[in-house]
């Protein structure tokens, strides 16, 4: 499993920086999407991966280092959050940008790639 | 302290002075004018102190640890020179005053000048040597003021600009050598330094320090080739001139040499510097000064070239060569002082400088005549006046210093031909300004200027004539005092007497003003129209300077077009290259271990899911460009596939926020998206080639950093889960948190406070997006309802909606109905999960967000104005809600004694209800949550609001840019 | 009392945000409220800072041992939950935050904050996330703290609108979300090995560190360097910073002059705790990044058209030059550089509003930043024009109304500070970084190349510096062509007046602020006693 993760989070990597290199804001935004999902996935990957042992404290005690890694997933919680927030923002931005600029290249004004 | 009062009175003066209204001439005169004289009486009356060698000290601790401090220090040698300084200063005073025209801004003149006296004196009474770079780059922008007083003049701002661009030059050279001998002395006082004076020259950073100082000193003293921006300071008052830069400000630098001589003299690379420099000043200067046409430019290059010949004579390593040295020092103020005086007084009489225009002045103004004439008498060295005394000094010392047979021959027939310059330029000043037929060409009638123009002057000329008689009795002991304090304690044999008997030196002179007279004679028969325009008088640094300036500019420009960029690609690409460089290249450069720790066994199915969403992304990042709709749908397909992935690794949470985050930045995008303009055509195939060369550089970039991105997180999945912070967490969630979900107490609690500072982010954002969006109008060529309205296919609910029925008409009618009922359920399921969040997935973000969907539900059925016509959401007052009761809920354990954020539980009794279990975390999740419906739905809304602007993009664009221009306040509508 | 004194370190945080959230509750027209509020919470949090400087000398030793205070969230101590950690480097910028908050604060009212809306909000969030930033002892809070002062900054840069402001925030928000992206990655590294987030935890750990980690652990260190090198405007990933200093609202830009140090901040912090060991944080590169930076400031400053972007040049080159101190890894050099460090932060602050007041003295035909032609800066130089013919009576000069008068002598005080020129603070700073380096070679392992060039720059810097404000000078006031004496009103030219102020309590003050800040770079460069501090607190209690 760990292998198929890692492919992924190259995979969507890849992706995402080539977007995140292209002239049009609309890449741009997409390619930071693919971007954070590759982070959030890398964040959560460093808890290593546990099947079918959610982080929930029953009653009984088990061993926890069974359990999966409550703080990546803390953490990612905490980074999908800000990205969500400045996703949103970057998309006004840009929105705002088309609207006075006239053009959706990231450079407010057309040039060659 | 004397001293302190010494270095205070000026700066008082200078202070009262810009206080002044700007037409007061007299007070400013009587106010400076009497501290400066003030001034000038207490440093005279030190003299019985320092007389006998002493040396007198002031010290004000500044910052020790550094070696700062205040630290003022008189001794001989710098008592003459903050005499002539605060003596002359006087003078040049009183001399303004008639000077300066009523309408000139005088309050700014006198101040600088004051804040000028000031600053040299702090020069030459300076004990401690980083101090006395303080007021040595204090004397360069003071001058750099004065300079471009009248700064309407572009010659003065020119001007000034050079000085300062020279001398700055200078300064810095001149602290990074004091820093180096403060290295090696082991401190910066001026004692100390002098004490360690062969430890310095043994160093090996001596010549290096040498040079620097070296630069500081010529820049300041015009020595070439830095005499450039002395000329050009002409164009300053002639008060000024006369003050700064002919008696005091330029001295500087030699006084600096002569302060040093102790510490740096006496080495092989002293003389052949020094010497080599004044040498050259000398001959330049006083060669170029006789094809000047301007009177003020005549005494510039004299200027210079005396001052070669002091920086000549204290590179010669003999005690007797400086002590001629420093006597020349106030010979030249004195005579060089007075002819500025008498420069001005023939300026302002008559309105021109040039020489070509003037002449024959001596019938109209006979007293100035005199004066001058005998003060240039004394520049050109003629028996019985100063300069003649200190000429002999120099031309004896010529004979003698040289070591090598070639330096004997050439030092003295090189100064007998700088003697005869002098004497030729000085006769042509006088002759040609005073003498011959009075000139026809004057603007106006001259006459004698009023008494106190010329007194100065006069006082100064009597100086000249005494000491110039009766050299013992006047000039001998003040001599004998400042040279013993460079010195120490033997003086070498020198006798001040007019008359030495038939020598060398005697012969020198003779030559000098004969061949002077004669070479003027010579010139004179040729008109003076052709001097104008020889070589020597084009040879003023001006257009090299300015071309050095531009040429600086235009190369700076360019190297910034190669280092910088203003557009977003080459940044990106610079930072990705980066991270990925800067990683790979301390990773190959350390061991890492590959742990082979397999937890999970592989499963098909699991990677179908992955094949699914690697396609996924691919084909979103190909299509994002010419296929908005697909990739964005492709982008949404792979976040699902992440969402799984988080299920499938037990991470519900996880899995439940992305989902909703998902969908909710889904509608975001898809709201965007109307507002995209049509996707451009391919790129212009002109430069196609290249376009290739660059994708194929990204996608290399890109694939190396997918590579990377995957080998680290295989790295980091294998290795064997080390102890860390975790397991404390999923012990303790239950019974400390009071919690089953350990992720949600860990949000809520133990790191409650990173969740507050998200929310907050989200907050920020939110109000960003609306302060961003309600000044904006989208582009004007998509404000037309979309294709499928105008194809009438659909009703156009924005086109006046009618607000009075139940259900928006046309063809939304029945999702609105679908959307209504919604709306509850939606509310239910969102304070669900808040409330479960604790001990299951769930939690207020989640909660917040279904909240915000469904408000954002309807309004796309029913249409923005229908939907408010109905309910009055305030998403700000949300916002802040929620960021006040999570913030609340931290603070209360303050209540408790407890720190802030930390969780207070508590069960309350109630009749009936039975007992209710409180807890400050449900309050934090509240906030949460308020504060996300808040957020989510002001962003949306606001988005949703483009539809309803009319389009004004151009005025509002115009009146937006004029706000950016000058600030004026149209914002609140 | 004490009780209050207690909570002190989490003041900072809490009082702007709650400012800010009950401005947010009043409408934009009651404007005086929204002000008062604000005016009111920046004051309070300048009382705290400086109550902080007090409490970390060793005059008071007795309330926070050794001088350093650690304040547990939530009551869980580290490395479990979250501290705030006060130790001198850390109220010192807290001090220098809230000097620098309440001036633009203040300056602000004069109009600023009429061309749009929130701005005061925006503000207090700003000085939220840097305040944030200085205090948190924990890694990831560090990134949510970061993410706070972004988002405020995306909001004020936003502030008055217009294309080029727009182009330009669209550009900062794309280049600080990969930076956020490298944050991210660094922590997760390093928690993958370490295991945990807490700085002090962190150090203790990476003594502790088996060899085969070091590779992951200094790559992720080195991913983290980059997201905070970003934030500093070290070249060649400080694209963003002239472009959007010098469009930024001149506020603004005043209050991100502190923004970029929060990058310095943290990489001299973990360069203090993870260099414990020797394995130093950034080794030779960091001075060559610096080396670098200090040229780019150069060139840029040479190149500079308009004021604003001249100044935010001159703040790439302090960035620079502080960079330059922290690689050259000798701890005589940390001094001098926090000195330099305050006092280009409050003349670049300054600077920076003297620029937006001086902006009304053009006519209305000065164009926007990008559009300027830039032919009027070779003005000064027109070569081969003849000097206008002078006669006698065009020798007189032009009273300067007290406008002009103040702002030239602002302007010159900020040129003396920015350039290091003496008699101002920036001399004294400047001249003991210089010394400093000189010495460092002696005492450290600073090879003496480094330090030669750190010292040649530094004058080469403060040359050019005084070369291109000179032109800028002259050009701004000296022109008489076209300029029209600006009506200053008080409100905007105390905050000026104070910060230079402020300088010249530096300069004067110098010996004890020098005290200080050795003290602070001590502690920076013997982590023990902050490491101690934080894991020494008692284990976490249970909150009931």
């Amino acid at each position: 499993m760990e292998i198929i993760l890692a492919l992924a989070i190259g995979t969507l990597t890849s992706c995402g920086v080539w977007l995140l290199l292209r002239p049009r804001t609309f890449q741009v935004i997409i390619g930071l999407a693919l971007l954070s999902y590759a982070v959030n996935l890398f964040i959560f990957s460093t808890g290593r991966l546990r099947i079918d042992r959610p982080p929930v404290a029953g009653e009984n005690p088990v061993d926890v280092m069974q359990l999966a890694d409550p703080v990546p997933q803390s953490l990612v919680l905490t980074a999908i959050v800000i990205g969500f927030a400045t996703t949103a923002l970057l998309l006004v931005v840009m929105l705002a940008a088309r609207g006075m600029t006239g053009t959706d290249h990231v450079d407010g004004q057309e040039r060659d790639e | 302290m004397i001293l302190l009062l010494i270095l205070l009175l000026p700066i008082v003066a200078s202070l009262c002075a810009a206080l002044l209204p700007s037409n007061a001439r007299n007070a400013e005169a009587w106010l400076c004018g009497g501290l400066a004289l003030a001034c000038t009486i207490l440093v005279a009356l030190q003299y019985p102190h320092v007389a006998d060698g002493a040396v007198l000290h002031a010290r004000v601790d500044w910052v020790p640890d550094l070696g700062l401090s205040l630290h003022l220090r008189m001794d001989g040698f710098a008592w003459m020179f903050a005499l002539l300084i605060s003596g002359i200063g006087t003078l040049v005073v009183v001399y303004a005053r008639y000077y300066m025209s009523p309408a000139d801004p005088v309050p700014r003149f006198f101040a600088f000048l004051m804040a000028f006296m000031a600053a040299m004196l702090g020069v030459v009474l300076s004990g401690n040597l980083i101090q006395l770079i303080v007021f040595w780059e204090l004397t360069s922008f003071t001058s750099f003021m004065l300079i471009a007083y009248w700064y309407h003049l572009e010659v003065a701002r020119r001007g000034a600009l050079m000085a300062l661009a020279i001398t700055a030059v200078g300064g810095l050279a001149l602290l990074a050598g004091v820093l180096m001998i403060g290295h090696i002395a082991g401190s910066y006082e001026l004692d100390e330094v002098l004490a360690a004076a062969d430890r310095i020259r043994a160093h090996r950073w001596y010549p290096a320090l040498t040079v620097l100082v070296l630069l500081g000193a010529f820049t300041k003293s015009a020595q070439f080739p830095f005499h450039v921006w002395l000329p050009h300071a002409m164009s300053a008052p002639t008060p000024v001139s006369a003050y700064l830069h002919s008696a005091t400000m330029v001295k500087a630098g030699v006084f600096l040499l002569a302060r040093f001589w102790p510490v740096l003299s006496g080495t092989e690379l002293w003389f052949w510097l020094v010497c080599g420099a004044g040498l050259t000043t000398l001959l330049v200067g006083a060669s170029v000064a006789l094809f000047q046409r301007d009177i003020k430019g005549v005494l510039a290059y004299s200027t210079i070239s005396h001052l070669g010949l002091i920086t000549l004579l204290l590179g010669m390593n003999s005690p007797l060569a400086l002590v001629a040295a420093v006597f020349h020092m106030m010979n030249h103020a004195t005579f060089k002082a007075s002819l500025f005086m008498a420069a001005g007084v023939v300026d302002h009489e008559t309105g021109t400088r040039d020489l070509r225009r003037l002449g024959g002045l001596a019938r109209v103004m006979p007293i100035t005549a005199a004066l001058a004439t005998v003060a240039a008498a004394a520049m050109a060295g003629v028996p019985l006046l100063n300069g003649f005394l200190s000429k002999e000094m120099f031309f004896a010392e010529s004979i003698f210093a040289g070591q090598t047979a070639l330096v004997r021959t050439m030092l003295p027939v090189v100064a007998t031909l700088a003697g005869v310059f002098s004497v030729a330029y000085s006769a042509r000043l006088v002759h040609r300004t005073f003498f011959g037929a009075l000139s026809t060409q004057l603007t106006r009638q001259p006459h004698e200027p009023t008494r106190g123009m010329l007194l100065p002057g006069a006082l100064l000329v009597l100086a000249c004539l005494l000491v110039g008689m009766l050299p013992a009795t006047t000039i001998g002991p003040f001599l004998a005092t400042a040279s013993r304090a460079i010195l120490g304690a033997e003086l070498p044999e020198y006798s001040l007497k007019i008359w030495h008997g038939f020598t060398a030196p005697l012969a020198m002179s003779f030559v000098a003003l004969v061949g002077g007279i004669a070479l003027y004679l010579l010139l004179y028969r040729r008109r003076d129209g052709a001097l104008g325009n020889s070589p020597m008088a084009r040879l003023d640094g001006k257009r090299s300077f300015n071309i050095v300036m531009v040429a600086m500019m235009r190369l700076a420009e360019r190297l910034l077009r190669w280092t910088h960029s203003r557009r977003l690609q080459p940044q990106l690409l610079v930072i990705v290259a980066g991270i990925l460089g800067l990683g790979l290249w301390i990773a190959t450069r350390n061991p890492i271990a590959t742990g082979t720790s397999w937890h999970t066994p592989l499963h098909p199915a699991f990677a179908l899911l992955w094949l699914v969403g690697a396609a996924c992304s691919i084909g979103a990042a190909a299509h994002a460009k010419y296929r908005r709709l697909a990739a964005l749908i492709m982008t949404g397909g792979t976040g699902i596939v992440v969402v799984l992935t988080f299920a499938w690794f037990s991470a519900p949470d996880l899995a439940l926020t992305q989902l909703s985050v998902e969908v909710v930045t889904l509608v975001l995008l898809l709201l965007g998206l109307r507002w995209m303009p049509r996707v451009s055509s391919a790129a212009p195939p002109a430069r196609a080639a290249l376009a290739k060369l660059r994708r194929g550089r990204d996608l290399a970039l890109s694939v190396a950093c997918g590579i990377g991105a995957a080998a680290l997180a295989w790295v980091v999945m294998v290795r064997p889960r080390g102890t860390g912070i975790a397991p404390f967490f999923l012990e303790n969630a239950l019974p400390l948190g009071g919690g089953h979900n350990v992720v949600n107490v860990i949000l809520v609690d133990f790191r409650g406070f990173d969740t507050l500072g998200e929310i907050t982010v989200v907050g920020i954002v939110a109000i960003t997006v609306y302060k961003l969006l309600r000044r904006f109008r989208p582009a004007p060529e998509s404000m037309a309802p979309p294709r499928a309205q105008q194809a009438g296919q659909l009703a156009t609910p924005d086109t006046a909606p009618d607000l009075a029925q139940l259900l928006p008409h046309g063809t939304m009618r029945v999702p609105a109905v679908l959307g209504r009922l919604l709306m509850p359920v939606a509310a239910v399921i969102a304070v669900f999960f808040l409330l479960r969040g604790h001990d299951a997935p769930g939690g207020g973000f989640v909660g917040g967000l279904v909240m915000a969907t469904a408000f954002v539900v309807q309004y796309m059925v029913g249409g923005t104005q229908w939907v408010e016509s109905r309910m009055r959401i305030h998403p700000q007052y949300w916002i802040s809600a929620g960021l006040l009761a999570a913030g609340g809920a931290g603070v209360a354990a303050w209540l408790w004694g407890r720190e802030f954020l930390t969780s207070l539980e508590a069960d309350l009794h109630l009749p009936l209800l039975g007992t209710l279990h409180l807890s400050s975390t449900l309050l934090f999740d509240i906030g949460v949550f308020l504060l996300v419906v808040g957020s989510a739905t002001l962003i949306l809304v606001a988005i949703a609001h483009q539809s309803l602007r009319t389009h004004r993009r151009h005025d509002e664009e115009a009146e937006t840019e004029a706000a950016l221009q000058d600030g004026r306040a149209g914002g609140t509508r | 009392m004490n009780a209050f004194l207690h909570h002190l370190p989490i003041v900072p945080i809490a009082v702007p945000m709650g400012a800010a959230a009950i401005m947010l509750l009043f409408p934009e027209d009651r404007r005086g409220a929204r002000l008062s509020i604000a005016i009111g919470a920046s004051l309070i949090q300048l009382i705290v800072a400086f109550a902080m400087l007090v409490l970390t000398t060793d005059a008071v030793t007795s309330f926070w041992p050794e001088g350093i205070g650690v304040y547990a969230i939530g009551s869980w101590g580290a490395p479990f939950g979250i501290v705030l950690v006060v130790d001198r480097l850390t109220a010192l910028m807290l001090a220098l935050n809230a000097v620098l908050g309440l001036a633009v604060v203040v300056h602000s009212t004069a109009r600023w904050d009429r061309i749009g809306v929130h701005y005061q909000p925006l503000l207090q969030f700003l000085m939220l996330g840097l305040n944030g930033a200085f205090l948190t002892g924990d890694l990831f809070n560090l990134f949510v703290f970061f993410e706070i002062l972004l988002a405020a900054s995306y909001g004020l840069l936003l502030h008055g609108g217009g294309k080029t402001r727009v182009k330009m925030a669209l550009h900062f928000v794309v280049v600080n979300l990969v930076g956020a992206f490298a944050f991210l990655i660094g922590v997760a590294m390093l928690y993958s090995v370490l295991g945990t987030l807490n700085m002090a935890d962190i150090a203790a750990r990476w003594d502790t560190l088996p060899v085969a980690d070091r590779g992951l652990a200094g790559t992720g260190a080195a991913v983290l360097a980059i997201a905070f090198l970003i934030k500093a405007g070290s070249w060649p990933l400080n694209f963003w910073l002239p472009n959007t200093y010098s469009i930024a609202a001149a506020p603004v830009a005043a209050a991100f002059a502190n923004a970029t140090k929060v990058g310095i901040y943290a990489i001299l912090r973990l360069n203090s705790l993870v260099d414990t060991n020797g394995a130093s944080f950034g080794e030779g590169w960091l001075f060559g990044l610096a080396v670098s930076t200090m040229l780019f400031g150069i060139v840029g400053m040479l190149a500079a058209r308009q004021l604003s972007r001249l100044i935010a040049f001159t703040v790439v080159l302090s960035s620079g030059t502080l960079l330059g101190a922290a690689g050259m890894g000798s701890p005589s050099m940390v001094a001098p550089a926090l000195f330099y460090l305050v006092g280009s932060v409050m003349a670049s602050g300054a600077f920076f509003m003297l620029a937006g007041m001086t902006e009304r003295m053009r006519t209305a035909t000065a164009q926007a930043p990008d559009e300027d032609p830039g032919q009027a800066s070779y003005d000064a130089f027109a070569m081969g024009v003849p000097p206008v013919p002078r006669s006698a009576d065009e020798e007189v000069g032009i009273a300067i109304p007290a406008a002009m008068a103040f702002l030239g002598l602002a302007f010159v005080c900020c040129a003396l500070l920015v350039t290091g020129l003496p008699p101002l603070s920036g001399f004294v700073a400047k001249f003991a970084l210089v010394a400093a380096a000189i010495k460092a070679p002696d005492i450290s392992a600073t090879p003496a190349w480094q330090a030669w060039t750190l010292v040649t720059l530094v004058l080469v810097g403060g040359l050019a510096g005084l070369i291109a404000l000179a032109r800028a000078g002259m050009r701004l006031f000296w022109s008489v062509t076209d300029r029209n004496t600006p009506r200053l009103s008080v409100l905007e030219s105390a905050p000026l007046a104070f910060l230079i102020l402020v300088c010249l309590l530096l300069t004067a003050g110098a010996r004890p602020a020098m005290r200080y800040f050795e003290d602070a770079a001590r502690d920076l460069a013997q982590p023990r006693a902050y490491i101690h501090a934080v894991l020494g607190e008692p284990p976490v209690q249970a909150p009931r």
